[in-house]
């Protein structure tokens, strides 16, 4: 379902030009949990951004279920943010002063139609990533854990087929990041694609398949761990 | 995307940043404000010459004894000057041939009493010419006429309000009241004119003959004023020039100046205009001005909004905001800011419109369409200011603006 042909991405901030991207060409499958390693600088979030239609590459293309996504304008970009992916940043990115509902339902308000049921939909949302007893509270008074559940009953909200996850537990102890990681293989169980870019060998063994980013390049990795 | 949503999550927003939102709000409200005070007092000078020409028509001059100065829009007449007689109307009449008419007139505050109410009012002593220059109209009664005044005859023509304040509203007409320590008949009532020009209430007077008030009452051989009726107001210039050659005669004044004043009509509607437009201008300036202010608070807040607010632009983008949602967005908390002074201003103005006649005695007419202009500037002002940020909120790669700092 994300194919992608030849990706370069070339950073030039004025007379240093970074080629963080090399030909990039990989396939992940509907259903698919796939995990992307590499050392820092490698180019990770470069790429997982990419996937995400959130940046574009230098050159290459990416197909998302047969279709050529630079061919399509700025608003059909938004719309496929909107309700293809939910993404899960590593700094959570939740509106600060705004509650854990109302967080929940902004990729509402950018949707063809805003549901009728859409507190209730929020709210079970909350409820999946445990934390119903938390939507009325702001943003800023979460934990750092309980804001990454948030962000990803945010990402859940639009029913979405891929979830991209940049370091999601980067900034989260261990406990924290079991939860995360617990609710992830459920997602995954679900049916939903996940790509899950981490440097933690931890968070990586619950992927059925681990790309290494390395040079600028991927290639598969030999610990993948396919019967998950 | 759902207007309504976009609109409380802008509120929502805009309360969060309570100290710069309120700053825009109240430089706004003053521009609104000042606009409609502008708005009110041109009314209101646009009626006080429709007044002055309705009340006296286009043709006329007003010789006034002594010096007649304008203070804050109003006349004021110096000590009494005793030089200006009934004979110079008379020979203004007659010398001057564009004349149509000359009214002289006179007049005192005494003491008025009507079986046991007594009150003090202006006795005005006039020739019946002065009915007709001056559109005065009779409603109950009758007027005086020409052999009353000639045998200084006991009549008098009592205003409205002493109507109501010495007869209690009863008909006054065939009573006899005395003024001072003489004794009137009342012929007639005058019709309701309101307040003049200058704030004097013109039913707060009774009328009676000149000679009558000259000889019996006041014992006094001069007037204060003579109108003058010209027969067309494109006459009014060389009529004044002749007037004044025609007194200087009558007054031997050869090389001293002028123991009279000449207005005439039109020129005092030009004068009026002139301050009118004046006033207008700086009042209209300061609107301007602080709507400018205002309109540089909404582009600085929102720019900095822009700036500070990369985050939130950045995951809306990445949640699915479409640029067009991202700048209706930016342009709705502009427009708000803009309203929500645009409404407090128009409490403002409204409130200094009122305080402006009640304290400074400015003839100012509230209306509706100058709160509507108000609003319609401010809303103006939200847009032409808010249309730059917005398009540069909207204008951010999802991806930059998540990344900043
Ligand atoms: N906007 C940018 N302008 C210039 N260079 C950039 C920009 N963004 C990233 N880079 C460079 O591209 C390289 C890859 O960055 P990227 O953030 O993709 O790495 P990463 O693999 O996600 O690293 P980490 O594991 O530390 O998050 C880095 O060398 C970085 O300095
Ligand atoms: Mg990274």
């Amino acid at each position: 379902m994300i194919k992608t042909v030849n990706i370069e991405k070339t950073y030039v901030k004025g007379s240093v030009s970074t080629h963080v991207l090399r030909g990039i060409t990989l396939s992940i499958d509907q259903g698919e949990y796939v995990a992307i390693m590499g050392t820092s600088g490698t180019g990770k979030t470069t790429l997982m951004n990419i996937l995400g239609c959130l940046d574009k590459p230098t050159s290459g293309k990416l197909e998302l279920d047969g279709v050529d996504v630079y061919k399509l304008n700025d608003d059909a970009l938004s719309a496929l943010r909107n309700k293809k992916f939910g993404f899960v940043f590593q700094q959570f990115f939740l509106l600060e002063r705004t509650t854990a509902l109302d967080n929940v339902l902004l990729p509402f308000i950018y949707a063809d139609r805003y549901p009728a049921d859409a507190i209730e939909l929020a709210k079970k949302s909350l409820a999946s990533v445990g934390l119903e007893y938390r939507i009325e509270y702001l943003a800023s008074e979460l934990s750092g854990g309980q804001q990454q559940r948030v962000a990803i009953a945010r990402a859940l909200i639009n029913d979405p087929d891929v979830i991209l996850a940049d370091e999601p537990t980067g900034n989260l102890d261990s406990r924290s990041t079991d939860e995360i990681l617990e609710i992830f293989s459920r997602l995954h169980k679900e049916g939903r694609t996940m790509v899950v870019v981490t440097h933690d060998q931890a968070v990586a063994r619950y992927a059925q398949r681990i790309l290494e980013l390395k040079d600028g390049q991927v290639r598969e990795s030999s610990v993948a761990n396919p019967q998950k | 995307m759902k207007l309504t949503k976009t609109i409380t999550l802008s509120f929502k927003i805009l309360t969060a940043h309570r100290l710069r939102t309120s700053l825009c709000i109240s430089s706004m409200a003053v521009g609104v404000a000042a606009v409609i005070v502008m708005v009110s007092m041109g009314r209101g000078a646009q009626k006080r010459i429709m007044d002055m020409i309705h009340n006296m028509g286009t043709n006329l001059i007003v010789v006034n004894a002594g010096h007649v100065t304008l203070v804050g829009g109003r006349e004021k007449q110096s000590a009494i000057v005793t030089t200006l007689r009934t004979g110079d109307a008379d020979a203004i009449m007659d010398h001057c041939a564009s004349v149509e008419e000359v009214a002289p007139e006179t007049s005192r505050k005494m003491n008025v009493r009507w079986e046991s109410e007594n009150l003090m009012t202006n006795i005005i002593g006039v020739t019946p010419a002065a009915f007709r220059i001056r559109n005065i109209e009779i409603e109950m009664g009758r007027n005086f006429d020409s052999v009353e005044n000639d045998t200084a005859g006991r009549a008098a023509i009592v205003g409205s309000v002493i109507v109501e304040k010495l007869f209690n509203g009863e008909d006054p007409v065939g009573h006899q009241i005395r003024i001072g320590l003489a004794p009137f008949e009342v012929v007639g009532v005058m019709k309701a004119r309101g307040v003049d020009a200058n704030g004097v209430d013109r039913d707060d007077r009774i009328l009676i003959p000149l000679n009558t008030a000259i000889r019996r009452l006041m014992r006094i051989t001069y007037v204060q004023k003579i109108h003058i009726q010209v027969a067309s107001s494109r006459q009014l210039q060389r009529a004044e020039a002749e007037i004044r050659q025609l007194l200087r005669e009558r007054h031997r004044l050869r090389d001293k100046p002028d123991d009279f004043t000449i207005q005439n009509q039109a020129t005092l509607i030009q004068t009026e205009r002139e301050s009118a437009r004046t006033l207008t201008l700086l009042v209209g300036s300061v609107a301007a001005l602080s709507l400018l202010v205002g309109g540089i608070g909404i582009l600085a807040v929102m720019l900095t909004a822009c700036r500070e607010r990369r985050k939130e632009i950045g995951l809306r983008r990445a949640v699915g905001a479409r640029r067009r949602d991202i700048r209706t967005q930016f342009l709705l908390e502009s427009l708000i800011i803009a309203g929500l002074g645009g409404l407090f201003g128009a409490a403002l103005g409204v409130f200094s419109t009122f305080l402006a006649s009640a304290l400074g005695g400015w003839t100012v007419i509230e209306s509706w369409d100058a709160i509507g202009v108000g609003l319609m500037l401010s809303t103006v002002v939200g847009l032409v200011f808010g249309i730059f940020p917005a398009s540069k909120a909207s204008a951010l790669e999802p991806i930059e603006a998540l990344r900043a700092e």
